[in-house]
Formats: C-alpha cells, structure tokens, sequence
C-alpha cells in the first residue's frame, strides 16, 4: 500500500465497521471488541510473516487479545492443564453431563418452505420417504429433508422421541447436520440466525466438559460456527478473530499430538490447521479487504499441488491484477499442472482476450474431464458471439450428470438470450436435472438455480 | 439497463415473428464456494475431503483451490450492474426466430444494427458487430428457435444518459409471399463518474535562473461503488517538457488500491528540456503541461482508463 499521508478518505473506510463491534447483539459474547491491528492492517502483516508456519500470525493475534481481554473472560487453552488446575468444580467430585436442553426448543429453528422448490423435484418419485434415516438422506443429497430431520430428532418431535439433553455427541451432530444442510440448499441466512442459539462457544462453562478438559463441541462445528455467527451478527471482523482462536487451539493439539508421538492425531490437526489458514483468507476477502487477504495468502505454506498459486491467482483476478495472477502461474505451479493453464486462461479472460482463453480451455478440456472448464469454455464462447456452441457445451454437460448452481445458472442465462419463451426451456432443464441420480453431492434445486 | 420502450416502425399489427435480448457483458464473476466437512464425517480421525455438494463444480482432476472461498469456474454477469465513465461497455445482442417449429413462415436474412446516443450534443455513433457477417452467407436465415447473436463494445467518456437503440429487421417469407420487417428497441442507461480528479500545480525554485520546474499533484477519488486497483498514471507531456514520475512505480511499490470513496495523491516534477524556455506561452500567459492519464482496474481485470483535459499553470513572470 502507498498510500501517502493526508487520504482521509481510505482511514475512514476501513475503520468503518469498527463501530459495528459494539452493536447490542454482542453482548453475552465474551470476544474481544477491539480487533488486535496485526489481523486487520496489511503493512502490519509483514513483521509475522514466517515462512514454515502457516499461521504464526495467531500467536501474536492471540496474545495481543489475551491483553485486550477482561479478566473475567473465559477461554480455553490446552485443556488438560486447565482441567487439572483450573476446574473446581471437578475438584468438588460434582462433575456432571452438561444440560443442552436450551438447543433443543423448536423455535430456534425455522420451518423450511418447499415452495423455492421447482415442481420436477418436488413431484419426484426420487423425493425420499418421510421415515427414511438421516444417514441415507445425507448420501442421497437430500439435504433440505436432512435438515427437517435433524430439527425433527433435535426437538423430539420425530419417531423417536425425545432427545437426552446430555448427549452432546448426538446434539451437535445433528446440529451440525442442520446448520451444513441449510448452507447447502441455499439458506444460509436461516442458519445464520440459528446458529445464534448456540452464543458464545468460547463459554467453557458451558461446552467444555469438566473432567477431561474436552470440548464437547465437535471441531467441524465450531469451524461452522465461525462463518455463521459473523453473518448472522453482521459482523465479518468476527470470523477473522475467531479462526485465528481456533487456529491457536489446533496449534497446541498438533503440539501435544507430536509429543505423544500419536501420528494421525498429528496430521488430522496439521490439516485442520491448513484450512483455518485459508479461511482467514476467505474471510479477508469478505470484508473486502483484498489486500490484506493476498498478503496473508502469501504467509501461508504452499504444499506445492498448485492449489496455493491459483488460490493467490484467483484472488488477484478478483481484484483485477491479471499481471500478479500471471505471476502465480510462473512461480507457484509445478511442471504439467492444471492450475498453470486455468490460471493463464482465466487472466486471458480478465484481458478480454477470449478467443486466446477459448484455445486454452480446449486444450484442457482433452486432457481433463472437469465441469469447471467446459463452463468456462461455454462462457468464453458466449463473449465471442458463439452462443450456440457455448449452449451446446453446456447441455453436454447437463446430459452427462452434472448441474452445479453455476452450470445450470449459466445456461437458463443463455435460454433467456435465445427466446423469449425461455420459461419452457428451464422448466425442461428443472425436469432434466430432477431426474438425475440422487447422490451425496445434491439432488434437488431450486428455482433460482435456474432463474426461475 | 434501466427503462425499454418499444416504438413501432412496423405498419403491420402483428407479433413480430422475431424477439432481441441483450445482456450486457460485463467481466465474467468467480465463483464463491464455502466448503464443509460433510455431516456424516463428523468426529472423524482423518481429515475428511469437503462435501461435494459444498464446492462449486464437481471435478475429477482436483483443480478446485477448496477449502478457498474462490473457484476458478465463472458466472455470467447477473445484472446490468453500474456503467463508468473510462469503461468500455460491451453488450450482446441475440436475435431469435421466436415461431414454433410448425409455423409456416420462414425466417430469413435477418440484420442486427445498433446505435449508441450519448448525453453530448445528442450525437449518435454506429457501433461495429462482432463478429463479422459473411456477405451471402445463410447464417442470417433463421430456423424455428434459431438465434442470430452479435456483440457489441463501446467506450463509456461521458457522464449521463445513454441510450443503446438496435434496430432488428427481417424477411418473413411464407409460401405465397413475403414482407421485410423491422422493430427497433431502446434500452436507456446512466453512465456515472469512476474517478474524480483534482489537480494542482505549485513552482519550484522560481527565483533561480535556467530550467523552470514545477511540481504537479493530483488526487484521484474513486467515487464508483467498486473496488479498483490503479494500473498506470501518465503525463502526455507538451513538446520542450520532460517530467518525472514520483508514484509508485518509481517506488517500486505495490500499484494502489482503492475502495469506493478513497484516495490516492500522485505527484508529477515537470521541467524545460533545454535552459532556454520552448514550450508555447498562450496569449493569456498561461503555460500548457499536456493531460494527465489514468488507467485502473476493477473486477476481474474489468479495465478503465480516463485522461484529464489540457492541464497548466500561470507563468511566473
């Protein structure tokens, strides 16, 4: 950044959300109002970069917010050391399972309307029996019953009765299992406003288990609850924070896994650590912050896959620097691999230079069977004036089983350039797509998967 | 774009057998993906791969970057979006044969052509398609469902009012006999300001004999609601100047960001060439520097550029 002494204008806008810190909602949340500046300010970054450790950065983060933290605050830190320390309760041998009833009350969760639904999937034979078990709901794809079915087990309206307000193993499966299906049909607004039920997962009197010091709170849903709560208390500083929280956790966990020589339990926590860190990217870049988000991009550790370069180039790409994308392309990818050619073909695009991208996703498309490049390559098509080649691409892709939101958004695009009776043709796709094979990677649509 | 009217040229109180849709063609978007560990996974000793139906396209190869929240597979623009000044706006135009496939009539020689009316002194500029038609070919005779598309570019240089009028004409042929048609839409848009520039030019070392120097500063305000990066500022200097750079490029610094409403100041040193003073004084004693260029880019590599008018100073006399 360069910017010189004397802009007022960019001060004030990045430290515009600041004040959403302190909005009402926050209170009963024990995190930290003030955001340490390390996290926040690119040209702070450069004093943490360190080149092994993907987020060194979160030591700093976290021991700036310890400062910054009232005494009162609880937090977890290396639970066993806590636990042998630190808990009186257990001392007092009055240890008891913890009481979640209060996950259980059905007016936390919202009633799901089919009615976003088109008719050819909701008309189905493939619609699955009301009695069938959550497991098979989740391996078909039918993620929108999957989340009435956990609601239904949670609250204890289902055919199982009610639920044991101490199994906790159970609660936060299924509440994981309704929050992760609410992303995946497209409504996560609604999960962002249930999450809230949880509060503050940081509270150790409530989710950490007195006698082993665990947290009972499967990690896949405290990494959930991150994304969430910051949507669903709109504020996206949050989510920042509280990775780096997360990250200083699995940090001490890969710390005590290697000293029990305990392996997996070592790589499970390296991997985990590895996604936080792209997280906080994903994160940054939410807040807009671009800058910042390639800046922490490039502190992390590339495993040489090629998957770091285009993550870096793509960021570029999104804020429009086709030359530092190119860059990616040189430095970060090993010989042969595909990220080299999506990078180039996508800076093309970014250059308006299509027919040069077009010849690039062709030849990828010979050597590489991926949805991505032949949506790609349909798009390209459409910019060059070529829209019937580009359809024809995309309902091969169609015909073949595929029908992510972009390819199915893509092409009820194109049918609403090609007549003005489109209507007919995306119900037709809707009935097309509804008779694919269920599976765990999504059956049912909605209507605005094809602007419907 | 905002309002579409639909005057008719055409005599005939028919249905045209043809429809236009357009869409204007800004920069393709990069998905955004959040990738989850599958439900059924939880509690697990390794770590899962995400769920499938979590990633924005399904892949055999692994070239999605996941769990990062952007994917390299693209979106056609959603909405017409916000049109600047400095930007080129690029639209696509499909004519369609809109008959049933039982209908008797036939479709042939259909002719796109489109206009862009600008706010200044009301001119109108005939935009060049792409691609190209080929003299005699068929490609203009249009079967049922049949799509004829053209594309057009046009460089966005002043604030207002635009409106894109395309004019579609066609031969409705039937067994019997045949007609030429035409049908004309306007699609009305407002072109906004991207960048304000303010100038402002201060002597150096006025008193000293020899080269006059100046320095020239400028900030530039992004007032769009985008974020952009800025590419390149230039001085397109007058004949007997030579001017340095002092902005990021001569720092080797990192090309500048700015989100709407901030500022970047950039700073010009401006000289005579030779000791003896060339460079033309115009009769209200000013001297003329040249313009000031700024090229930037926004959204996925969409690019501006804008110059500023004739910039001077007063000569010290």
């Amino acid at each position: 950044m360069s910017d010189p002494p004397g802009t007022p204008g960019k001060e004030h806008s990045r430290n515009k959300s600041v004040t959403k810190d302190q909005g009402p909602l926050l209170k009963g949340h024990s995190m930290p109002t003030s955001t340490p500046s390390s996290l926040i300010h690119p040209e702070a970054h450069l004093h943490l970069t360190h080149p092994s450790d993907p987020l060194i950065a979160a030591r700093q983060a976290a021991a700036q917010a310890a400062q910054q933290t009232p005494p009162h605050r609880s937090r977890i830190s290396s639970p066993p050391a806590r636990s042998s320390v630190t808990s009186p309760i257990s001392q007092l041998g009055e240890a008891r399972a913890k009481d979640f009833s209060f996950l259980l009350r059905p007016e936390i969760y919202h009633p799901l309307t089919p009615l976003n639904v088109p008719v050819a999937f909701r008309n189905s034979s493939k619609q699955p029996s009301p009695e069938a078990p959550l497991e098979e709901l989740l391996a078909n794809g039918h993620f929108r019953a999957a989340a009435i079915a956990a609601v239904q087990e949670l609250t204890g309206s289902g055919a199982n009765g009610s639920i044991d307000p101490t199994d906790s193993n159970k609660i936060f499966g299924l509440l994981y299992t309704r929050l992760a299906c609410l992303t995946l049909i497209d409504s996560t607004p609604l999960a962002a406003q249930e999450v809230k039920a949880l509060e503050d997962l940081n509270d150790i009197r409530t989710y950490v288990d007195e006698t082993t010091g665990e947290h009972l709170v499967p990690w896949e849903l405290r990494v959930l609850n991150v994304r969430l709560q910051a949507l669903g208390f709109g504020d996206p500083r949050r989510a920042v924070m509280s990775y780096h929280d997360l990250a200083r956790e699995a940090r001490d966990n890969i710390a005590k896994a290697s000293a029990q020589h305990d392996n997996s339990g070592r790589e499970l926590w390296k991997a985990r650590l590895h996604d936080l860190g792209i997280q906080v990217a994903g994160a940054l870049i939410e807040m807009d912050d671009l800058t910042g988000a390639a800046h922490h991009l490039s502190t992390l550790r590339d495993r040489g896959d090629g998957k770091m370069a285009l993550a870096k180039a793509l960021l570029w790409l999104h804020l429009g620097n086709a030359e530092s994308a190119r860059a990616c392309a040189q430095k970060g990818v090993g010989e042969g691999q595909d990220a080299e050619k999506i990078i180039l073909a996508l800076c093309d695009m970014a250059d308006a230079d299509y027919e040069s991208a077009l010849e690039r996703w062709k030849g990828l498309r010979e050597t590489t069977d991926d949805e991505m490049v032949g949506v790609n390559m349909g798009v390209c098509l459409l910019y060059l004036g070529r829209i019937h080649e580009g359809r024809e691409i995309l309902e091969g892709l169609v015909d073949s089983g595929l029908s992510s939101h972009t390819l199915l958004f893509n092409l009820s695009t194109m049918y609403e350039l090609c007549t003005e009776k489109n209507r007919n043709m995306k119900l037709k796709l809707t009935e097309r797509a509804a008779a694919m094979e269920t599976s765990a990677g999504g059956w049912e649509k909605t209507n605005a998967d094809f602007k419907l | 774009m905002s309002h579409q009217r639909y005057p008719s040229h055409d005599p005939v109180k028919e249905p045209h057998s043809v429809s236009l849709k357009v869409l204007r063609l800004s920069r393709p978007s990069l998905v955004t993906q959040y990738p989850i560990d599958p439900p059924q996974s939880v509690g697990a000793t390794i770590k899962p791969g995400p769920a499938p139906a979590s990633l924005a396209y399904r892949s055999k190869a692994d070239t999605n970057p996941s769990p990062f929240l952007l994917s390299p597979i693209v979106n056609l623009p959603v909405s017409f979006g916000s049109a600047y000044v400095g930007e080129t706006f690029s639209c696509t135009l499909c004519a369609n044969n809109d008959l049933t496939p039982e209908a008797t009539k036939n479709i042939r020689d259909v002719r796109i052509e489109a206009e862009m009316k600008t706010p200044g002194l009301g001119a109108v500029q005939r935009l060049e398609l792409s691609p190209p038609g080929t003299v005699g070919a068929s490609d203009a005779d249009l079967d049922s469902g049949g799509t004829l598309q053209k594309v057009v570019a046009f460089d966005l240089k002043e604030e207002g009012n635009h409106v894109l009028a395309v004019t579609v004409s066609y031969y409705e042929a039937t067994e019997t006999s045949g007609r030429t048609r035409t049908f004309r839409k306007l699609y009305q848009f407002i072109c906004k300001a991207s960048l304000i520039v303010r100038t402002k030019v201060g002597a150096i070392n006025a008193e000293t004999q020899g080269k006059r120097r100046w320095v020239l500063e400028a900030q530039l305000e992004n007032c769009s609601e985008d974020v952009v990066q800025l590419e390149k500022v230039v001085l397109d200097v007058e004949e007997g100047l030579n001017y340095r750079d002092c902005n990021w490029e001569a720092s080797g610094s990192a090309k500048p960001v700015l989100h709407p409403g901030e500022v970047e100041q950039v700073c010009f040193v401006l000289e005579d060439k030779t000791d003896e003073p060339t460079v033309e004084v115009t009769p209200d004693g000013r001297i003329i520097f040249g313009s000031l260029g700024i090229g930037w880019r926004g959204d996925m590599g969409n690019r501006g550029f804008l110059s500023t008018g004739k910039l001077g100073t007063r000569v010290q006399r």
